[in-house]
């Protein structure tokens, strides 16, 4: 209606200023405005599409030539991924026989649905990489989110590694840079969809984690994900602004806190803590300074940020995207958006605000591949989160806010990404789309313990209000798989669900720091001292034979590798992993008199890529319900082994990766009964008609022939492991738990 | 429109005053930057900024969209399709501005042109004053007498055509603002002719009617009388790197004014 009545003003106007004579050519700056502008957009417009469209019979006939048709072998013309980050076939399998998921039923029975075997170890950007690279952790090389820096036993990201611009130039207090920040993937091997581009088969990959920074390729475009970081340059730093305090400090904790001190009026003028500035010499954060003033209903508050329009935070309701522009120096603007959530205005003002990601529309970091993708769908669908770890756990971990805010945020990211993914297949009709979903991962982690009713964590917790949030979000993606089904039913298209790795309670911690130092492996410098500082401060590694980084791994402290390694190679070296490895098999949790450790897997022996020396040396596959302690994943040494799980992040996959195959679901159906996530990119250059590549290590999972597979319908439901999964995840509540499966890579 | 050329004008002889009219260029840089900016203002203010916003983005989409799908040649032709109806509603969005600020704005231009695109005559030229009837009024030609005062001469007698028109072929023998009276009938018009002397505002053309707008510098000529439109030939004034006269100030003011629009929209935060 609107644009009705502006195309009948826009008629009328016309008319009235083409009858005054003369007038046209003095009708100044607002005509001018108008012709201005729109004759760029058509001069722009009709020049590149004529471009374009004259030049595409000859980029056709070059094609032809150098490459031929690109379909011609193909099985498929389009195969589209759905990745569900976590979806575990266990609670899948619960779901669908509660009747509550139709459409995966549907799929199940008219395709295949079977267990996935996931990557060792078993984490999403170890699984999500072997799935964009067809191969395993020793190949490409990223074991965990985390690794040691052999140089100084110090933490640094295992996927991305960043290098500020090495020439400057000093302009009075500013530092400026001659050139851009080197940004790396360190992850090796290539991704499948470089091959795929390279014969002209175009790709739109989204958030695939361990994608940033995009590795450019051809005929395709790609939006990062997992491992993208925010503004700050971390993985999630959230704010949170409180007028709680402990003796005038901030009473929370985690994130970045800060205290609001409200004037006798009730107002309060605070600041949103940006990134470094490292264009100032004096170096320092950026901040953007903002009012709050509290209606006087208490229903809702003011957010006034210096410089833009003021807007109004209800109570207990995210804003949308705001843009935050931080003045690194004079017409140098860093732009990120984040929401805002006001948590509680009386008694004590508490405002929560999401990590500051990356603005997709004025992207401070390339997080896309072109570059101008990100900002194409921020054009097409509005702002959307960029962090790579978009769902903030960690605020939902450290308590600043509920569960449902939690929830919220999740939900309103996974609409993002729903819009993203439908729209990607809507636009194309030949090639491979896949986008991941990392909704369902997420939401297991923080309400597993719903499904748990003793699970350590629920103490002084809710455990009625969510108890259903997984069984919701299953539901939602199950909505989703019905809105995707008219889009891929066609003969031409192949459609796969697919996750990296399931589910399984996480009740029990386990220092291996701790255990490691009872057991002679590991020294601090203080003998008198049970603990260590973080990142294994105060270990003394004239001593120390192995330590533990991550969420799986353990080091040995090997002579020639790490800076202090007192481990000689050879037969002190393979004499040393066997033994812990033993040692640490045999591990019993006190409190239940039970083994809970699986397997231990010694690297040298399990791996053979060419990437194995970088391994942690063994990998923990812990028992269901156990996991790596919080302290233990930073490199910390606790007084005690075994500590509860008290946290929210109460469901994990960090455990032995037979336990947590991931799910595979199709609307073909198979030749192989159990399909791995190594398969799949062999098997998409296949159903393309591409030949798999000699250092690939999956295999074509589909009929090379095209005729129906062997393998199809709903999985077996005993087959299952469903170690240590909690009793609301249980598919037979009564069953107990079978053999463990094979897993990617294992000889 | 004889009120509003008599407000503009004062308002405009005012504002002028400090500056006179000699470096023309100096003002040609100052009123119309100064157009600009005030152009953007009533831009924002009168402008659905959110909609313009909104309909920018949606053509830039399209266009980033035609480069990422170069590859597929239908979504090429859709994206192009798109954009050209987006352009039209982008030009729609424009419209109402356009209607709000097109008669201040051609006012202010209409005042620039009088005080900026004109030179008087010089000394001992000969120019044409022509004045036109309306066919409608029943008075003839032959009724039409001219009055002329001291320092202008007569060069022919006048010309005076079946159709309503007379011509007066003058020269100009002494300099100032020489004020000719046309008897038509028992009335009198007058029309005003600048000879020599410093660059000034210069009368031209007086019309009647709506048309009067853009010729500011004489009073309209009434409506339901006897002459259309009077006319007296003048002299472009030169102006330093523009075309002379009306154009060169039309076109210089309508660009500058743009320059300077769109050079500080970002400052005020304006969407165009």
């Amino acid at each position: 209606m609107s644009t009705a009545r502006t195309l009948a003003a826009a008629f009328v106007v016309a008319l009235g200023t083409l009858a005054a004579e003369q007038a046209h050519a003095y009708i100044g700056p607002g005509a001018g405005f108008a012709f201005v502008g729109s004759l760029a957009v058509l001069l722009v417009t009709f020049a590149i599409a004529f471009a374009i469209i004259l030049t595409w019979p000859l980029r056709l006939a070059y094609r032809l030539i150098t490459v031929g048709d690109p379909y011609k072998n193909a099985k498929a013309k389009r195969v589209v991924i759905l990745g569900l980050d976590g979806m575990d076939p266990g609670l899948l399998t619960k779901f669908i026989r509660d009747g509550r998921m139709p459409n995966f039923q549907k799929l199940a029975e008219q395709g295949v649905f079977r267990p996935l075997d996931t990557s060792v170890p078993s984490m999403s950007p170890v699984a999500w990489s072997t799935f964009a690279t067809g191969v395993d952790a020793s190949a490409h090389g990223i074991y965990d989110f985390l690794t040691r820096d052999p140089c100084t036993y110090g933490p640094m990201l295992s996927s991305t590694d960043i290098v500020a611009a090495k020439k400057v130039v000093n302009i009075g207090r500013y530092v400026i840079p001659l050139g851009k920040a080197r940004m790396k993937l360190l992850q090796k091997s290539q991704h499948f969809w470089k091959l795929l581009g390279e014969k002209n088969i175009f790709s739109i990959i989204q958030r695939v984690p361990i994608t940033f920074p995009p590795v450019p390729f051809k005929n395709g475009m790609l939006l990062s994900g997992m491992c993208v970081p925010d503004l700050r340059g971390s993985q999630g730093t959230f704010s949170f602004f409180s007028t709680e305090t402990n003796d005038g400090e901030a009473k929370f904790v985690g994130g970045e806190q800060t205290v609001l001190r409200p004037n006798r009026q009730g107002k309060i003028r605070s600041r949103i803590v940006g990134p470094d500035n490292s264009m100032l010499k004096s170096g320092g954060r950026m901040t953007l300074p903002f009012g709050l003033e509290p209606a006087a209903d208490g229903k809702s508050a003011v957010l006034a940020i210096d410089g833009q329009e003021p807007i109004t935070l209800p109570l207990g309701e995210y804003t949308d995207w705001i843009e935050l522009p931080f003045d690194a120096a004079p017409t140098v603007t860093v732009r990120g958006i984040a929401k805002f959530y006001l948590v509680s205005l009386e008694p004590e003002v508490n405002l929560y605000m999401t990590p500051i990601h990356i603005d997709p529309e004025n992207p401070a970091m390339p997080i896309s591949h072109p570059e101008v993708y990100a900002i194409y769908l921020a054009k097409k669908q509005g702002k959307f989160a960029t962090l790579g770890l978009a769902e903030d756990t960690w605020a939902l971990n450290n308590r600043v806010v509920t569960e449902k805010v939690f929830y919220d945020q999740a939900m309103s990211i996974y609409e993002e990404r729903e819009r993203m993914f439908l729209d990607a297949i809507e636009q194309s009709k030949q090639g491979l789309i896949t986008t991941v979903f990392d909704t369902t991962d997420r939401i297991q982690h923080m309400f597993y313990r719903y499904l748990d009713p003793d699970h350590p964590a629920n103490a002084g917790k809710d455990t009625e209000e969510w108890k259903d949030a997984i069984g919701q979000v299953y539901e939602k993606v199950d909505g989703l798989l019905g809105k995707v089904w008219h889009l891929v039913d066609d003969p031409n298209t192949a459609f796969m669900v697919i996750s990296d790795h399931g589910f399984t309670n996480f009740r029990r911690c386990v220092n291996v720091n701790s255990w490691l130092r009872d057991n002679g492996y590991l020294y601090l410098k203080d003998e008198e001292a049970f603990e260590s500082g973080e990142y294994l401060e105060g270990v003394d590694w004239s001593r120390t034979r192995a330590f533990a980084l991550g969420l799986t791994g353990v080091f040995v402290n090997r002579k020639g590798r790490e800076r202090s390694g007192i481990v000689e190679e050879g037969s002190e070296y393979r004499k040393l992993v066997q033994e812990i490895a033993e040692k640490l098999g045999q591990l019993v949790d006190p409190q239940t008199g039970q083994g809970c450790v699986r397997r231990v897997a010694v690297s040298q022996q399990f791996f053979s890529g060419p990437y194995r020396f970088d391994a942690p040396d063994l990998l923990v596959g812990w028992e269901g319900g156990y996991r790596h302690s919080w302290e233990c994943a930073v490199g910390q040494v606790t007084r005690d082994v075994f500590s509860d799980n008290d946290r929210s992040w109460s469901g994990d996959h960090c455990v032995d990766p037979s336990i947590v195959p991931g799910v595979f679901l199709s609307n073909r159906t198979l030749a192989e009964e159990n399909p791995r996530l190594i398969d799949i990119p062999a098997s998409v250059l296949r159903l393309f008609g591409q030949e798999i590549p000699g250092y690939m290590q999956g295999q074509m999972i589909f009929p090379e022939d095209g005729a129906e597979g062997t393998t199809k319908g709903m999985l077996d439901p005993t087959s299952l492991p469903q170690s240590g999964a909690a009793p609301g995840a249980l598919i037979f509540p009564e069953r107990a738990e079978t053999s463990p499966r094979r897993a990617s890579g294992e000889s | 429109m004889q009120l509003f050329n008599s407000i503009s004008t004062t308002v405009f002889d005012v504002l002028l005053a400090p500056f006179g009219h000699g470096v023309a260029l100096f003002d040609l840089i100052l009123w119309p930057a100064l157009l600009g900016v005030m152009a953007i203002l009533v831009y924002k203010a009168v402008s659905n900024q959110a909609a313009l916003t909104r309909v920018k983005s949606q053509i830039s989409m399209r266009l980033l969209e035609i480069r990422l799908f170069s590859h597929d040649i239908v979504q090429v032709l859709k994206s192009t399709g798109s954009i050209l109806w987006k352009n039209t509603i982008y030009l729609g969005n424009h419209m109402i501005p356009m209607a709000v600020m097109i008669v201040p704005f051609m006012a202010v231009m209409a005042q620039l042109v009088a005080n900026y695109a004109y030179a008087p005559s010089p000394t001992g030229a000969v120019e044409l004053l022509h004045v036109k009837l309306d066919p409608e009024s029943g008075v003839s030609s032959q009724d039409v007498q001219l009055a002329i005062p001291d320092g202008v001469a007569l060069e022919v007698p006048a010309v005076k055509t079946a159709d309503g028109q007379v011509f007066w072929r003058l020269r100009a023998d002494e300099p100032g603002d020489h004020v000719l009276s046309v008897f038509v009938g028992d009335e009198i018009y007058e029309k005003h002719w600048a000879v020599g002397g410093d660059d000034r505002k210069i009368p031209t053309r007086r019309l009647r009617g709506i048309e009067s707008f853009l010729y500011p510098s004489e009073p309209t000529l009434p409506a339901g009388g006897p002459v259309l439109s009077m006319e007296m030939d003048v002299h472009s004034r030169s102006l330093p790197f523009l075309p002379d006269g009306e154009l060169g100030v039309v076109l210089w003011t309508l660009i500058l004014s743009l320059g300077a629009g769109f050079a500080v929209k970002g400052v005020f935060g304006v969407t165009i």
